[in-house]
This record gives structure tokens, C-alpha cells and sequence, in this order.
């Protein structure tokens, strides 16, 4: 695999001519984040969590007794961090918190309810586009409708992205001098629409009341957006696409090849970071839509994924169950592996990228939304322990998003409904 | 705090002096006791009647009302109080033992002011805020928009856009259709996509094409998944083992009859070899074809039974499919002597077309000893299957006009010329001529007049495009696809007293889900429909006319859950006898359609949706719910026998199928989609005060014993017994909505072992007995399912008021506010002595203020 030195190069020039006009913080982040090596995070989700027993190590501290299921990841225990006793505060209501797990936004089952912006938008909100891709938002087996762990900060979803051939199309394959071209008029052209619709929109607006106003305001901002995406996309369509020694994967459309799907999606989001694509990558693993699928070669799950979750103590679900989440954590640990294997700059792409893998989901057996399993992986953080947060009074998964946020290079002290942070990580 | 009271279309110097007038008001008000504070008598009321339980110390039910305000302004306070109204309306609160000193007296004083002061609250925000807001298309009303504006009725953009989010199934609810720049992009990206198809490819249509199949040509290949039993060669019945490949005559020899014998799910590839559609269109497709039963030793003879047929569009890609595969040409029915049909599909560029034989058993899947597809064995009638002697393709199809109708909608008669890119439009003058068709297209799409103003900021767009020297189509397509992402098309506004034209266009959307025609909106234009005698007069004529099936199709899906219809498979394990049967899941859903729709167009009483005397069938259906065979795959309405358990769409099986898992059935989950769906009573969520318990589900037996467990501890009971008691009922029909006596299960009971229609071994078990009986919560008991029909169906009226609940927030994206509740009764009085039948209540709703604003 090819470095992609083009893409650095055109990067600092993008930050030179914009040092010229922007003034003030977001000119200092820029310039902040050109000095220091690339920072990313993976940030995972399965919606239907793990059997927790297996997951929380029964010891806390840095020479905490590995649990079951960490036992996978032994030979990375100096490279994660397994925290326990962390949870969105008063985000409840069974599987309805799955789209807010980069969120926190409370109590997602109430009438009215309307979620908040994620981290991976938040982040790119305050760094801006600095890679071909802001952010990529990944799912496998994603119902793509009505779930995504990533959110406008109007509420509105984002989509996911669920075949991994589109997405190394989109990333790698060089469109020819008149693809290009074509590109650039259309962006050119819609730039002029966009204009014009904002106008005319403004006249639109004006005959209505507030309230439908207010509801109105969604098309201003999603208008300001996609101008400033398109600007950005204007830039990079003219730049060469990275190289890539892969080829083109093929899509696995047959659902029950879950593990397939989600190492497949997993070694699309590994590419787009050493090619420096993009920074930020969500995943969103849907068990919650998936059918009885392949757990090894030999071994079909009883149900579809969702009725598994609730195993009712039955002996033969929870010990299917176990082999799902172990495959799951091999899943992880080659993952890890991958990332370590690689090498930028002197440095592993493990050190580079905080991974996060977490569920909304404390116990799926009973709905519980508390204690949920958490992960947190390389990206230069100090691991190495079991950080035990308080099982029956948990403290809000976002200080750990904040943490990540500052380590990410984001200058923030507080996000969704955190308390503070979790600096000790760092 | 609200701070907007002026009145839309008043005058901004009317609408100040009004703010500063109202201001006052409120000021006013504020420092005064009415009607700001609360009355005495609630809180009397809540302090002697509620607070043991509902204090800041229990709490129970997450009900805290020391704490909740008493601001009925904001409309998430008024909603809690609007709950707790319900609750003691209903007699539910206080609790039977808590209520016995409690004076009926009492209780109506509160209920009364209750009533009266959140009426007053909500009437005084639809007065300044109207019902709802303006409301985005949804993904299907876009797509319908844009196929009726510009004559485009094959128009596919829906995999531009994303899904829209749902909430309780409903997509049209106007506080989740949300705008992001995706949404936007996305628009920008189908605007673009159904103009390009809207322009006349050339000066003279696209040259069609034409296919004619015979002998080894009609399929792919020699062979097919599940060996010969499932595809072979004959001639005058008898195989043919090893028909000539070459030369091209032999291959083609017209005295060969292709056999199939198996569906065309996954693994096939069944389409005549080299055809593929040169262009996005649609194709007529001739071919003679019969009905036929395979005999020992590959011969055929002619079936017993027609056999019902249709065509899938897809890749020519082999076994695997890759892309869509779309069901197309209409079912059509084999007879056992050879017939011609004639049919029209629909092909993207690069597409083929395969036969699908519904209803057909697939391959079993061996895996021992290798891994191969095994044909199951022949039944004692030999296999059914089909024979095709010839096939005539030709396409694609070109308009009856050039250049087509969807292209004079933008450019009308302008002359075209041949261009490097595609076509040139000739204008006279240039501006004058932009300004024309733009004129025309704005007010089309807009769906209303559209001001100069307006129009200005799109011709300016299109000025500087020309300005800029880029052709006149080029230039044209631009404002138009500004246009059509711009708020005049993309959103819905409420309608408000003299608003003829969003009446309109509630109207069309709620029908049609499309735009209005040209009729709708001459009446609009002459300020005439808001009379009640035109509006009824055009509902009729618009669920008269074929664009009607478009509401049916949303408005089940989403009402009632159609949309989940194949969300899971049938258990193969369990089930064996359902494996992989499309057909009848196809069939099933089809029946509710033409259900609901004749509920609509024949104006039956709304008891047809718990229990009816007839239903649609076909033949797949009539034999899954056990009544006399009828033939062919037409749905056709059959009285059903007194002993049937079916009639009404509470028991039809795409309802018992969508409320079941494809594994086992839960009353629960029945017994909510009921109260939801049917009787609008559904259940609170769960208290979130009350610890989650864990169920220890080992050992227990029936689903009954279980929930006996289950809701042991009397919060759970409190609201199981809401629902359960209807979904027991329901215990007599298994995941697909076949009847059953007993349960079938892995581990205990009597063994039954077998082959299923694929022909893989099954091995299940017939386990306990099913107890349908209950007792609702009214204290009614029921023996079985037609008892609770009958228990339901005396309930007229609250399956009626359910049902303009449905339909109203289906038609104006706002649930039923509090203060709408008073129309929705006198609705339903107007339609009691009648029946409560559905057109009259669909009228009533649509005459109401709540439909017209006003």
C-alpha cells in the first residue's frame, strides 16, 4: 500500500491559503493539528452488546484478572482500556438508545423526542474536513431507516454506508479527466441552485408563522451545509484518489454471514485511515436486524440475533450466545492487530487511533441501558487497566467522549450530558 | 414562552400593532389570576386524590406532581395533563381501592375544568400556530409527485432519497420528516435523475428491438439448479436428453418445449438467453406457455390446476444476484393447454427478465457428501411445473407521441435538433421563452400559484446560465431542478380558512398521494372547494379513480404494519411446510389491500375490521385457510362458511403473520397490535420506576404459563391484562395464520417426521393444546376467537374513532389534538346511524375543520 504523500502535501496548502483568511481558533486548530501527527478514532457499536458477566473483568485496577471474553485481547493489555460502571444518564427505553449512543440525547422513547448531534459530527463540526472524507459512517446489517449511531445537530439521521464496494469506489476509484470535469460542473452548478433556493426560501418563510419558521430552519442550515461540503468537495475533486494495492471487494449480501460482513466492513474503515481518507469512522453493527446467522462453519444460530439477546437463561441460547461474543472479540483482536501491523510515520496506526467498541445495551436480555460494555483501544491513550466506575451510580459514558474529543484535538470540556472527563486515561 | 401572535397574511404594520396589543394581554394575565394559575379545584383535586402515590417521594409511575407545572402553554406539559385527564376519565385513576369515598361529583368537577382549561390552552396555540406544521414530502410522495408532474408513470428515484424515519410505522408524521444536507443532496441528485429522463432522448424515438426465443433459447443454459427434475428439454412431451447446441437452427428448433419445475428463488438463473434491454423502458413480452405435471421418467402431460406465473427483472448475473430483483408483468395463470399471453415488463439498461413460477418448491441443499441441489421427491401427481414453446420480446416501448409527453412538460412545442450531447432545444427568443416554460412549470409543480417574486429568483438562475452562453436546455434544467428542491415543492402546508389550494393538496396527498389534478386545482382556483358538496364530490371521484391504490398501499403499510410483512421467515424447522413461500406471503398481502379498499369503495361498516362474512382469496389462500379450492391466482371475494374462524382483518394472515416472529406467536405482542391498531387503546410503556425483571423463561411450557409468571408481580398485571386477554384469542393461528389446535415444538409431544416441499427432512413435535379463552379487562369472558370477534365487533364506535385517529394523523401528519377531539365525536355521531361505515368516515373526516383548518 501506497503512502498518500500527495494528500498531505495538498493539505498544508489547503491550510496556507486558508490561514490567510480565517482568523482566530479555528485557524489556530488547523495549525494545531498540521504539527502533530494525524489523530483518528473508530468508534463501534453492536446494538445488542454482550452477556456482561463474561465482559467485566472482576478486578479493577492496572493488575485486574482478565475476564472470559478479554482473555482474547490478551496479547493487546497494554493497548485498551475495559471500563465498567458508564452509561448515558436517563437515556432509556430498551433498544430506542441505540441511536443514541454517540449522542447521550435523553430518554429517546418520549413523545417528541428529537436526538442530538454525535461525536463523530461533533468532532468534524470543530476540526472541519481535512481528509477527502469528513467522516465515514459504516453499518453492517444496518437498517438503515431508522438507525445510525451518527446525527446532524439538528437531529436529522445520517445515513450509513453498508456495501463496501461502494465505499472503495467512492474512496479509491479515479474517475477519468471527464469524470472529473463533470464533477466540477455539477458542483458548480449546484452551488448556483443553492443560492437560488436559499433566496427564494427566505421570501418563502417569510408569510409564516414562528413556529413553522422554526421548522423551516432546518432547510437554511442543511442549505449553509451542503454549501460548505460542496466547496470542500470542489477542492478535493480535482485531486488525485489515493492508490490502494486491495481490490474492489465484493459486497456479502446474505445477512447471515454477519462476522463476514463485520470484518469486511472493518478492513474498509482500516483502508480509509492509512490512506488518510478519512479520520473518522462510525460503525454501527445492527445484531438488532439480523437474521439467524453463521456463528462458525459449522454452527447456525438457533434464532435471529435479536431473540438470542434475549435468552431467557436458557442454557443452550446463553451458551450459543458466548460463542458469538467470543468470535466477536477475535473479530476485535484482529482488528487490533491489523492497526498495530501497520506502521505511519514512525509509529503504529494502532497509537494513531482510539478505537471504541461499546453497545447501548447493558444486559439486551432485560433492556438494561446501564453498566454498558466499553472498550477503548490505542490512539496514544494510557491503558493497561480496568477503570471501575460506580456499578449501581454510573457515570456518563460522555466524559469519556470528551477525553477522546481532547485527545482527538477538540478543545472541548464538556459534551452531551457529561460531568467531566476521564483524563486519566491520558 | 411563545412569543408569535400575528396572523398569517396580515399586513406586517396590523400584525406589529397586533403583537404589541396581545403583549399586553398577556402581561396582563400574567399579573392577574386567570388564566394563568391553576384552578382551585385541580389542585384540590390532585392534593386529596392524588399525591400519596404521586408525590415527590414515590412518584409512582414516574408521575411526580408536586413537580409538574402548571404551564399549559407548552405543549410537552399540556400532553402530561392531557394524560392524567385520560387516566381518570377512564376511571383507571385513581385506583378502584383508593377511589371507593371518591364522590362522582367530584370527579366530574375536575374532569370539567380539567377539560376546559387545556381545551383552552391547546385552541389558543392551533389559533396562533395552526394545527401542525408545514410537512416534507415523503420518499413515496416525492417519487408520485414527480412521476404525475412530469407524465414519467415507470419513474424509479426512490434509491435517491433516504427512507424517511417512522414512528409507529407512520412515515408521514411532520415532526420526523427532518431536512439535513443529505436529505437535500440527495434531492438535488433525484431532481436531476427524472429530468435527464423527462428530456426526449433524440429527435426520433429510440429504435426498439426484437427478441423471438424458441427451443434451447428460451433458457441460459442446459441444465439448472436441482438437476433435471427442475429443468429439461421435451419434445411431444418426452425428454429430450441431449438437444443439439449447434448449428443455430437445431438449437432453435421451435418443436422443443422448455420444463421448469422449480421457483425462482435463490440459486437461478432463469431468463432467455441474450436478452438484455439496451435502454431503461419498458418491453412487451409475448410467449406461449401451459400448465403441466412431470410423470416419472421427465415425461409431462397437462396439470390438474392452472399454474400461476410472473417475471422477475434482474442482472444476467448466474446463481448470485447482484442489484435488485423486482417482480414485474403481473401474475398471469397457466392453463394446461397451451395459451399465448402477452404482458408488458419494466427493464433498467443491462437487465434480463426470469421466469418465476409461483408457488414452486426450491431445491433441498445436500450437503452430504458434498454439496449439490437435490429436487424433492414426486408426489403422487408428479411435480407441477410449467412448458414454454415460444417467446417474442420487443422494445424498448416508445411513447404514442415524439417527442413524449414528459419533455413537452418542460420545453412544450420548441423544436429540437440533434446536438454533440444529446438533443438541442431551439428557442425563439431566448429569455422570452425561459420565462414562459418556466411560468408553466413553477405553477405545475408548486401545486398553487407561484408569485413573481418568487419566479424572479429562478429565472435569474436560468438568465445567467444563458448569459454565460450554455445551451437552452441546459440553462432550463437548471431552474427547473432548482426549482423542484426548492420549499415550493418540497413542502405541504397546512391548510387555513380560505386556502383552497392546501386543501387541495392535503386532499391529493391523502388520496393519491401525489399532487392534485388539473380539476382539483381549477376549483381551488375558482375558490370553490372548500363547499361541501364540491369536496365530497372530488373525494369520490379521486377514490374512484385508479390512483386510489396508492393510498391503499401507504396507508395499510403503515397503519397497520404491511410494511413488516416479511420481516421474518417462517421457522424451517417448525415449519417446513412454509419454506420459502413467497407466493403466499405475496398473496396475504394483496388480500388486505383489496380488503381495505373494498372497506373503502363499497362503504362497509368499520366492524369488517374485526370480523367480516367474506374475504379474497385465491387459490394459495383458500387452501392455507382450509376452504373449498377455487383456481387461479386472481383474488376474488368468497363468502366464507359459518364454521371459518377467518373473515375480518383481525384474522387475516398477513396481521397474524406481521404480529408473530416466523417462530413462535406471542399474545403480547398480538394483544398490543390490537389495542394499537384496532381499538386505539395502547398501552403506556412500561413505568420506568419499576425495576426491570429478569423472566426465567426454563422450565415453563406454554406461552400462557409463562406470562402467568411473568406478570406475577402486580405491576406487570396491571397492564398485561390490558392486552394479553385479545392476543390468547389469537393462540388458535400460528406464525402465518394457519389454523391450529395444538402447538408444535422441538423437545416435547408427539413426533411427526416428513419431507418437506423442498425436500428436506423435518422432525417437530405436536405439543400442548391451545386455550384461546380470556377475559377482557371490561369483564367480558370469550371461549375462542369468534367469541372475541363478536365482543369487538359490538364496539363500533371505538373501532371508528380509532380509525379517524389513524387516518388523521396519516392525512395531516398531527396526531389528534385535544382540542380536535370534539370534532372526531361529532364525526362519528354523524356516522353512527349508518353504521360507522368507512367511506361516510373518510368523507366525515375530510368536511371536518380538522382536514380543512378552518
Amino acid at each position: 500500500m501506497k503512502s498518500p504523500h500527495i494528500v498531505r502535501r495538498l493539505n498544508r496548502r489547503r491550510f496556507l491559503r486558508g490561514a490567510g483568511v480565517i482568523l482566530g481558533l479555528p485557524a489556530l486548530n488547523l495549525f494545531a493539528n498540521k504539527e502533530s501527527p494525524p489523530r483518528r478514532m473508530l468508534l463501534i457499536s453492536n446494538n445488542l452488546g454482550v452477556l456482561p458477566w463474561h465482559f467485566f473483568p472482576a478486578t479493577a485496577g492496572k493488575d485486574y484478572m482478565p475476564s472470559r471474553y478479554l482473555d482474547e485481547l490478551a496479547g493487546f493489555r497494554d493497548d485498551f482500556t475495559v471500563i465498567s460502571g458508564l452509561s448515558h444518564p436517563a437515556v432509556v427505553g430498551g433498544h430506542s438508545t441505540e441511536n443514541c449512543f454517540l449522542t447521550g440525547a435523553k430518554d429517546p422513547t418520549r413523545s417528541g423526542f428529537r436526538n442530538t448531534i454525535s461525536l463523530d459530527q461533533f468532532a468534524m463540526e470543530h476540526l472541519g474536513q481535512q481528509t477527502r472524507f469528513a467522516t465515514l459512517n459504516l453499518g453492517v446489517n444496518i437498517h438503515k431507516a431508522n438507525r445510525s449511531l451518527s446525527w446532524t445537530r439538528d437531529g436529522a439521521l445520517l445515513p450509513a454506508e453498508d456495501s463496501p464496494s461502494a465505499l472503495f469506489r467512492r474512496m479509491f476509484v479515479q474517475g477519468d479527466r471527464a469524470d472529473v470535469q463533470r464533477r466540477k460542473f455539477q458542483l458548480d452548478r449546484r452551488g448556483s441552485i443553492l443560492d437560488a433556493v436559499a433566496e427564494d426560501m427566505r421570501r418563502f418563510q417569510r408569510d409564516l408563522d414562528a413556529d413553522d419558521r422554526a421548522r423551516l430552519d432546518q432547510y437554511f442550515t442543511s442549505v449553509r451545509e451542503l454549501e460548505d461540503r460542496m466547496q470542500t468537495a470542489r477542492d478535493w475533486s480535482t485531486r488525485p484518489k489515493p492508490e490502494t494495492s486491495e481490490h474492489e471487494p465484493e459486497d456479502i449480501l446474505d445477512k447471515a454471514k454477519f462476522f463476514e460482513k463485520f470484518e469486511l466492513m472493518l478492513r474498509m474503515a482500516q483502508l480509509a485511515f492509512e490512506t488518510d481518507s478519512t479520520r473518522i469512522v462510525t460503525l454501527m453493527v445492527d445484531g438488532f436486524a439480523t437474521p439467524a446467522f453463521e456463528i462458525s462453519a459449522d454452527e447456525k444460530s438457533l434464532t435471529g440475533y435479536h431473540n438470542l439477546s434475549h435468552h431467557g437463561q436458557s442454557k443452550r441460547k446463553i451458551e450459543q450466545l458466548e460463542r458469538v461474543d467470543h468470535r466477536q472479540m477475535r473479530v476485535l483482536r484482529r482488528l487490533l492487530e491489523r492497526l498495530a501491523g501497520h506502521a505511519e510515520g514512525g509509529a503504529r496506526l494502532l497509537d494513531r487511533t482510539m478505537v471504541l467498541y461499546g453497545s447501548n445495551m447493558g444486559d439486551a436480555n432485560v433492556h438494561n441501558n446501564t453498566n454498558l460494555p466499553i472498550l477503548i483501544a490505542g490512539g496514544g491513550l494510557r491503558h493497561g487497566k480496568h477503570l471501575a466506575f460506580n456499578r449501581d451510580h454510573n457515570t456518563p459514558l460522555s466524559n469519556l467522549f470528551v477525553t477522546m474529543l481532547q485527545q482527538f484535538g477538540v478543545e472541548a470540556d464538556s459534551f452531551s450530558s457529561s460531568s467531566g472527563n476521564l483524563n486519566q486515561l491520558t | 414562552m411563545r412569543s408569535s401572535f400575528f396572523v398569517p397574511g396580515s399586513s406586517l404594520l396590523v400584525r406589529s400593532c397586533l403583537l404589541a396589543f396581545l403583549g399586553s394581554c398577556l402581561i396582563v394575565a400574567a399579573i392577574g389570576d386567570e388564566p394563568g394559575a391553576k384552578p382551585d379545584e385541580i389542585s384540590r383535586f390532585v392534593e386529596r386524590r392524588c399525591l400519596d402515590c404521586h408525590d415527590d417521594g414515590l412518584a409512582k409511575g414516574d408521575l411526580n406532581l408536586v413537580d409538574l407545572p402548571w404551564t399549559l402553554e407548552d405543549a410537552d406539559v399540556r400532553s402530561r395533563w392531557v394524560r392524567i385527564y385520560d387516566r381518570v376519565e377512564a376511571g383507571e385513576m385513581p385506583p378502584q381501592d383508593k377511589a371507593r369515598d371518591l364522590p362522582n361529583a367530584e370527579r366530574t368537577g375536575f374532569l370539567t375544568t380539567a377539560r376546559d382549561v387545556i381545551l383552552a390552552a391547546d385552541r389558543a396555540e392551533v389559533r396562533t400556530q395552526g394545527r401542525g406544521t408545514p410537512r416534507r414530502l415523503t420518499r413515496t410522495e416525492y417519487e408520485d409527485n414527480l412521476r404525475d408532474l412530469l407524465r414519467l408513470p415507470n419513474l424509479d428515484i426512490a434509491d435517491h432519497l433516504p427512507e424517511d424515519r417512522d414512528s409507529h410505522g407512520f412515515t408521514r408524521v411532520s415532526g420526523l420528516l427532518d431536512m439535513s444536507r443529505i436529505q437535500l443532496e440527495a434531492y438535488l441528485n433525484a431532481a436531476e435523475a427524472a429530468l435527464r429522463q423527462a428530456i426526449a432522448s433524440g429527435t426520433q424515438p429510440p429504435p426498439a428491438r426484437d427478441w423471438r426465443f424458441t427451443g434451447m433459447d428460451l433458457f441460459p443454459a442446459t441444465t439448472t439448479f436441482g438437476g433435471r427434475e427442475a429443468m429439461f428439454f421435451v419434445r411431444n412431451g418426452k425428454w429430450v436428453p441431449n438437444p443439439p447446441k449447434d448449428p443455430r437452427e437445431k438449437r432453435r428448433d421451435p418443436t422443443l418445449e422448455l420444463a421448469l419445475f422449480r421457483s425462482a428463488t435463490w440459486p437461478y438463473f432463469g431468463y432467455p438467453q441474450g436478452m438484455r434491454a439496451p435502454r431503461d423502458g419498458a418491453y412487451r413480452v409475448r410467449f406461449s406457455g401451459r400448465a403441466v405435471r412431470q410423470l416419472p421418467g421427465f415425461r409431462i402431460v397437462p396439470a390438474y390446476e392452472p399454474l400461476p406465473m410472473s417475471f422477475r427483472a434482474r442482472q444476467p448475473s448466474g446463481p448470485d444476484v447482484s442489484g435488485d430483483v423486482r417482480e414485474t408483468g403481473g401474475w398471469m395463470d397457466l392453463q394446461p393447454e397451451a395459451r399465448e399471453f402477452e404482458t408488458t415488463v419494466t427493464l433498467k439498461k443491462g437487465e434480463t427478465f426470469e421466469y418465476s413460477l409461483l408457488g414452486l418448491p426450491v431445491p433441498f441443499i445436500r450437503t452430504d457428501g458434498g454439496f449439490f441441489y437435490d429436487y424433492p421427491p414426486m408426489p403422487p401427481d408428479g411435480h407441477r411445473g410449467a412448458a414454454f414453446q415460444w417467446m417474442e420480446v420487443r422494445g424498448p416501448i416508445s411513447p404514442e407521441s415524439w417527442p413524449p409527453e414528459s419533455h413537452r412538460v418542460l420545453f412544450g412545442d420548441l423544436p429540437i435538433q440533434d446536438g454533440p450531447k444529446g438533443i438541442a432545444i431551439i428557442p425563439g427568443d431566448a429569455r422570452e421563452d425561459a420565462s414562459r416554460l418556466f411560468r408553466r412549470f413553477a405553477v405545475r409543480a408548486a401545486r398553487k400559484p407561484v408569485s413573481e417574486e418568487a419566479q424572479q429568483v429562478y429565472r435569474e438562475l436560468i438568465f445567467a446560465k444563458l448569459d454565460e452562453g450554455a445551451p437552452f436546455a441546459e440553462a432550463m434544467l437548471q431552474g427547473y431542478q432548482a426549482f423542484l428542491c426548492s420549499g415550493h415543492f418540497l413542502y405541504l402546508m397546512e391548510p387555513k380558512s380560505n386556502d383552497d389550494f392546501a386543501l387541495a393538496n392535503q386532499l391529493s396527498h391523502l388520496l393519491w398521494n401525489s399532487r392534485p389534478d388539473e380539476a382539483l386545482l381549477a376549483l381551488a382556483d375558482a375558490g370553490a372547494l372548500a363547499q361541501p358538496e364540491a369536496l365530497r364530490a372530488e373525494a369520490e371521484r379521486m377514490i374512484a379513480d385508479g390512483r386510489f391504490s396508492r393510498f391503499v398501499d401507504h396507508f395499510t403499510r403503515q397503519w397497520l404494519d404491511l410494511a413488516e410483512l416479511r420481516r421474518d421467515l417462517p421457522d424451517e424447522r417448525l415449519y417446513p411446510e412454509y419454506r420459502r413461500d413467497d407466493y403466499l406471503v405475496d398473496s396475504m398481502e394483496r388480500e388486505t389491500q383489496q380488503f381495505f379498499a373494498a372497506m373503502v369503495r363499497e362503504n362497509l361498516p368499520v366492524t369488517a375490521l374485526v370480523d367480516s362474512a367474506f374475504t379474497f382469496v385465491n387459490d394459495r389462500l383458500a387452501a392455507h385457510y382450509g376452504l373449498p379450492r377455487v383456481s387461479g391466482s386472481t383474488l376474488r371475494k368468497v363468502e366464507l362458511p359459518d364454521w371459518s374462524p377467518y373473515g375480518g382483518l383481525l384474522t387475516q394472515a398477513s396481521i397474524l403473520k406481521l404480529t408473530a416472529n416466523g417462530t413462535t406467536t406471542s399474545p403480547v405482542h398480538r394483544g398490543v397490535w390490537v389495542m394499537e391498531k384496532l381499538l386505539g387503546d395502547p398501552p403506556p410503556p412500561p413505568p420506568k420506576s419499576v425495576p426491570a425483571i429478569e423472566p426465567d423463561i426454563r422450565g415453563a411450557t406454554t406461552i400462557r404459563e409463562q406470562l402467568a409468571k411473568h406478570t406475577k408481580a402486580k405491576s406487570c398485571a396491571a397492564c398485561h391484562a390490558r392486552f394479553d386477554p385479545v392476543g390468547f384469542a389469537l393462540e388458535n393461528f400460528d406464525v402465518m395464520g394457519a389454523w391450529r389446535d395444538r402447538y408444535r415444538g422441538m423437545e416435547k409431544g408427539e413426533k411427526i417426521t416428513g419431507i418437506d416441499r423442498a425436500g428436506h427432512p423435518f422432525e417437530y413435535r405436536i405439543g400442548a393444546e391451545v386455550d384461546a379463552g380470556g377475559k377482557l379487562r371490561t369483564g367480558e369472558t370469550f371461549a375462542d376467537v369468534q367469541e372475541l370477534k363478536a365482543l369487538l365487533a359490538a364496539r363500533p364506535r371505538t373501532l371508528a374513532r380509532n380509525l379517524l385517529r389513524q387516518l388523521t394523523l396519516y392525512a395531516t401528519g398531527t396526531k389528534v389534538r385535544f382540542s380536535d377531539r370534539s370534532e372526531i365525536e361529532r364525526i362519528l355521531d354523524s356516522c353512527a346511524k349508518n353504521g360507522y361505515r368507512v367511506r361516510d368516515l373518510m368523507l366525515g373526516l375530510v368536511e371536518s375543520r380538522i382536514f380543512k383548518g378552518s
